[in-house]
């Protein structure tokens, strides 16, 4: 069947990011999804301006209050904001989503770039090796043994997660690579006489972007995610908080009946993630050069 | 070409948009044409002149969301084609009208035996047993000249070459006999040598069943060789139609004139420079209030320019052009 | 091998590009260990001269290994056997700057315009990179010289800062052009440049590419299937048929006076868009046969109207046609 709407749209030459802000701007759940993330975003900033939640840590009220005006959320069992706390959360999870995703993206896509590239040779065996035995231990144990070996250090966590991330966007990079390698603009520059380094990273890389960018969002609440499992195994955050942290304190007060806290980290987190995974489905089918949005 | 018969087809005012990002495209323009059963049509343009996209709803293949017939009407043996639901249009296809398309290894399902497609198509339509299938589907491979079609029945679509896919296709898409058989560019993809040969093919059998034909195309040397009539697209509109004896050696539209000097072919001797047709094709979404083609011709005046020329006959001179000013 | 030149005119000066019994197997690997099994001969023994400013066609069907031998001579594909050199000088693999070098002089232009230029790069990054590589002159001469290359393929200086798809076929065709000649090449590769535009906008670009060699004594090894298109820009044509080169001669005998079957059955296979002239087409049967071990004997007497058992069991070489200089053929029926 010949592509009838593909190619009247490809003669009006646009490129893939015009289109696909056009595409985007139209899909109404990736526009609110958007926004919320915008909003989340906002709250981050502002903690870190210290605009807000500045004294989550202190002590101010009577232990467990009930929601009320002065205490939106109520108060923990020691006595302290659980709002401002579930604010400040937002700055963590952005600051873990952030280094995740943009390490994890970053090492993946050039291990996969060079593996692609070189599809085939030795050091594309090596990553493959590399990536089926990481991808072999459980994540738990890898996290604990690289938390453990750094000892501590606050990095131990992100380590641990960019250690694991990247394999997924190499993969999906890897097979661009192998794909675009063969397209005629690579061969014109190595009749150029481009080298092959240049190549990969000034050619071929920039036009796996759009896969790039995807991922990145994948990867950026895949990170949140596992910071819960991981703060509530005391892998995690350890000075700062977080809304994993949040939930682990919470198990105890549970038991007694108060679930505000519980919840407050609960809701924060639910939105965030079930937000960006929206924009990041909507990024996808709008980075999608066949996939046609009823009008 | 007038004839007293009743045309097999006859397609009037036919429109088609497709909406885009940036605006409504109208890839089809008022596209009015009859076809005679038994006869040949070469529907004929470059890319972006909408003659893939005639010929696709004829079958009612437009994809839907994005393409719509929006005006005229196509009438096959007294039936308007356009009004009929999606159930009445698939009793059509495979059995009355007939497709093939240009990209033999994507029209084949990669995974299913050639045969097994072949016989899908004849248990559907004329409800025939496996056996029977399988015996008619061997007959069937065996006239589209398929070296040993016994073999060659159970074979997958990757084992062939090009040329036999798209025999195969072929096969498939007469096995029910249609009465019109509309051909997408069936040799574009294929070498010159593999060209003749499935042309030929593809003739012998035309005449064989009677059938008509429309073949689109962007090779006006396909169209001399095989076609009666022709019809040629520019922009989403007919500019000129006429039979081909006619139209080759007497063009009368200055597009039709450009594009059979600047084609390049084997001549006897070399000419020192091709002939050019300037410019460009104007942009579907932005299109010239009068003549498309206005600003690549050498005879313009300002009436092209104000309002587009319709496509009408002119006295004592057979055939249709769309133009002020013809040859 | 007999060697033919390019020109037909018995010149003093030495070739510009010489080939000499070139190859390029590709290995297929099998069996337990991936030990290779087969090969895939896709150019096997491919040789000929071209003069500085003249132009080759190279005409064959897919499969016949015209792409492969482009690329091969360029040494994008180093080949398997067989030698290259420009300007008398041999390239080769193992002086690695040496070749670097040598890829000034040798450059390739694509058939696809939408996937031979880099859709995240604009125009002017485009035509100055091989400057760059090449470190031609300073920065401001380099700039210059995209604006000059521009304007040598007929496009407007407005084109610098836009990206590829901003452009239409034929125009994106004309910036692969002008990326080829940045360098000031001797010798140009033309890997059917016009195949894959609309029809009129072929002439356009054959215009060009004839302007250009007039202008700059460029020589062009022209790959094509389509045979009007290399009687117009051809002085000599090369006829491919799996791997092997089976007739080869200046541009007008060839189209007067084929020799090989295959050339004439390729001839007479073209449609011609003239209703009137319905000649007597050579129809050939059967497939092409797989450059994967190809048979014995001429690879082409599976199709060939004029096979006898000779063929079977012998390869033809190229052999002089009497008579016509620069004009020989590999078959054993063929007239001499």
């Amino acid at each position: 069947m010949s592509d009838a709407a593909t190619q009247i749209q490809q003669a009006h030459g646009d490129s893939l990011w015009i289109k696909a802000f056009r595409k985007f701007r139209h899909d109404r759940v990736g526009m609110w999804s958007l926004g919320v993330v915008m909003l989340y975003a906002i709250v981050a900033l502002g903690v870190i301006a210290g605009w807000w939640a500045t004294d989550w840590a202190a002590v101010t009220g009577p232990k467990w209050a009930p929601a009320s005006a002065e205490y939106w959320f109520g108060t923990n069992i020691i006595g302290q904001d659980i709002f401002a706390r579930a604010l400040y959360s937002t700055r963590t999870a952005f600051e873990v989503g952030f280094v995740v995703a943009l390490g994890s993206t970053m090492l993946g896509a050039g291990l996969g770039a060079v593996a692609g590239f070189f599809s085939g040779r030795w050091i594309d065996e090596v990553v493959i090796w590399l990536m089926g035995v990481l991808d072999s231990v459980p994540f738990i144990l890898l996290v604990a043994a690289i938390a453990y070996s750094l000892q501590g250090s606050p990095w131990a966590m992100h380590v641990a997660m960019i250690a694991t991330f990247w394999i997924t966007t190499a993969r999906l990079v890897r097979g661009e690579v192998i794909k675009l390698k063969s397209l005629e603009y690579v061969e014109a520059a190595q009749a150029i006489g481009v080298s092959q380094l240049l190549i990969i990273f000034r050619h071929i890389l920039p036009n796996t972007s759009h896969i790039l960018l995807v991922q990145a969002t994948i990867s950026f609440v895949a990170a949140i995610k596992s910071e819960v499992i991981l703060s509530f195994l005391g892998l995690g955050v350890k000075d700062g908080m977080s809304w994993g942290l949040m939930i682990s304190e919470s198990t105890f007060e549970v038991l007694a009946g108060f679930f505000n806290n519980f919840i407050a980290a609960s809701v924060f987190m639910f939105g965030l993630v079930m937000a960006f995974n929206m924009f990041s489905d909507a990024l996808q089918d709008a980075l999608d050069p066949r996939s046609v949005k009823e009008s | 070409m007038p004839n007293a018969a009743q045309p097999l087809l006859r397609v009037r005012d036919l429109t088609v948009e497709f909406a885009t990002d940036q605006g409504i495209v109208r890839a089809v323009d008022s596209v009015s044409f009859d076809l005679q059963a038994g006869e040949t049509l070469g529907l004929v343009g470059e890319s972006g002149c909408g003659k893939t996209v005639t010929g696709l709803s004829i079958l009612g293949l437009i994809p839907s969301p994005p393409g719509r017939v929006v005006a005229g009407s196509i009438e096959f043996m007294g039936r308007d084609l356009t009004q009929l639901g999606e159930a009445e249009l698939r009793r059509i296809r495979g059995s009355e009208i007939s497709m093939i398309f240009q990209e033999p290894m994507t029209a084949l399902n990669p995974v299913f035996r050639v045969g097994s497609q072949m016989m899908d198509v004849l248990r559907l339509h004329q409800g025939l047993s496996r056996r029977q299938a399988h015996s008619a589907a061997i007959e069937m491979l065996g006239k589209v000249g398929i070296p040993l079609p016994h073999k060659r029945v159970d074979d997958y679509p990757h084992q062939l070459s090009g040329g036999m896919r798209q025999r195969v296709m072929i096969a498939m898409a007469l096995s029910c006999n249609p009465k019109l058989l509309v051909a997408d560019e069936p040799t574009t993809a294929l070498d010159v040598t593999t060209q003749a040969q499935v042309l030929e093919q593809i003739l012998s059998l035309q005449q064989e069943f009677g059938m008509a034909m429309i073949l689109v195309t962007h090779d006006l040397g396909v169209v001399a060789e095989t076609c009666r009539q022709a019809v040629i697209m520019y922009c989403g509109s007919i500019i000129e139609n006429a039979a081909v004896d006619t139209m080759f050696s007497q063009p009368r539209h200055p597009y039709t004139a450009g594009l059979l000097s600047s084609i390049p072919r084997v001549r006897e001797k070399k000419v020192a420079e091709l002939p050019v047709i300037p410019g460009m094709v104007p942009d579907l979404l932005h299109l010239p209030p009068g003549c498309r083609f206005a600003d690549r011709c050498a005879k313009v005046h300002d009436r092209c320019r104000a309002e587009p020329p319709p496509l009408a006959t002119t006295e004592n001179i057979p055939g249709k052009v769309a133009c002020y000013d013809p040859n | 091998m007999t060697r033919t030149d390019v020109s037909g005119t018995a010149r003093g000066a030495q070739p510009l590009l010489e080939v000499r019994g070139l190859k390029k197997y590709f290995p297929l690997r099998g069996g337990w260990l991936g030990q290779v099994q087969k090969q895939v001969k896709a150019v096997d023994g491919v040789s000929f001269t071209i003069d500085s400013g003249r132009t080759l066609g190279l005409v064959g069907e897919s499969g016949c290994g015209k792409s492969t031998l482009g690329r091969a001579v360029l040494y994008l594909q180093p080949p398997t056997a067989g030698e290259v050199s420009i300007d008398g000088e041999l390239l080769s693999v193992s002086d690695k700057s040496r070749l670097q070098a040598k890829r000034r002089d040798m450059q390739i232009v694509f058939q696809d315009p939408f996937a031979s230029l880099n859709p995240r790069r604009t125009v002017a990054q485009i035509l100055r990179e091989p400057l760059d590589v090449h470190r031609r002159g300073t920065p401001a001469e380099r700039r210059e010289r995209v604006e000059e290359l521009l304007n040598v393929v007929g496009l407007r200086a407005n084109a610098l800062n836009r990206y590829p798809h901003e452009f239409s076929g034929g125009q994106r065709q004309r910036i692969g052009i002008a990326r080829a000649l940045a360098l000031e090449p001797k010798f140009i590769v033309a890997d059917e440049p016009v195949s894959a535009l609309d029809v009129s906008v072929q002439s356009q670009v054959l215009n060009l590419i004839e302007r250009l060699q007039a202008e700059q004594g460029i020589a062009f090894l022209f790959i094509s299937h389509d045979l009007a298109v290399i009687q117009h820009v051809s002085d000599a044509v090369a006829v491919m048929y799996l791997g092997r080169i089976v007739e080869q001669a200046p541009a007008e005998a060839l189209y007067s006076q084929p020799r090989h079957p295959y050339t004439r059955a390729l001839l007479s296979a073209i449609p011609v868009p003239d209703p009137q002239r319905r000649s007597r087409r050579i129809v050939l049967q059967g497939d092409l046969p797989s450059p994967v071990d190809p048979p014995l004997g001429c690879a082409f007497h599976s199709r060939c109207p004029l096979a006898v058992e000779r063929c079977r069991v012998e390869t033809p070489q190229l052999e002089s046609v009497q008579n016509e200089p620069g004009h020989t053929v590999a078959c054993f029926m063929a007239d001499r």
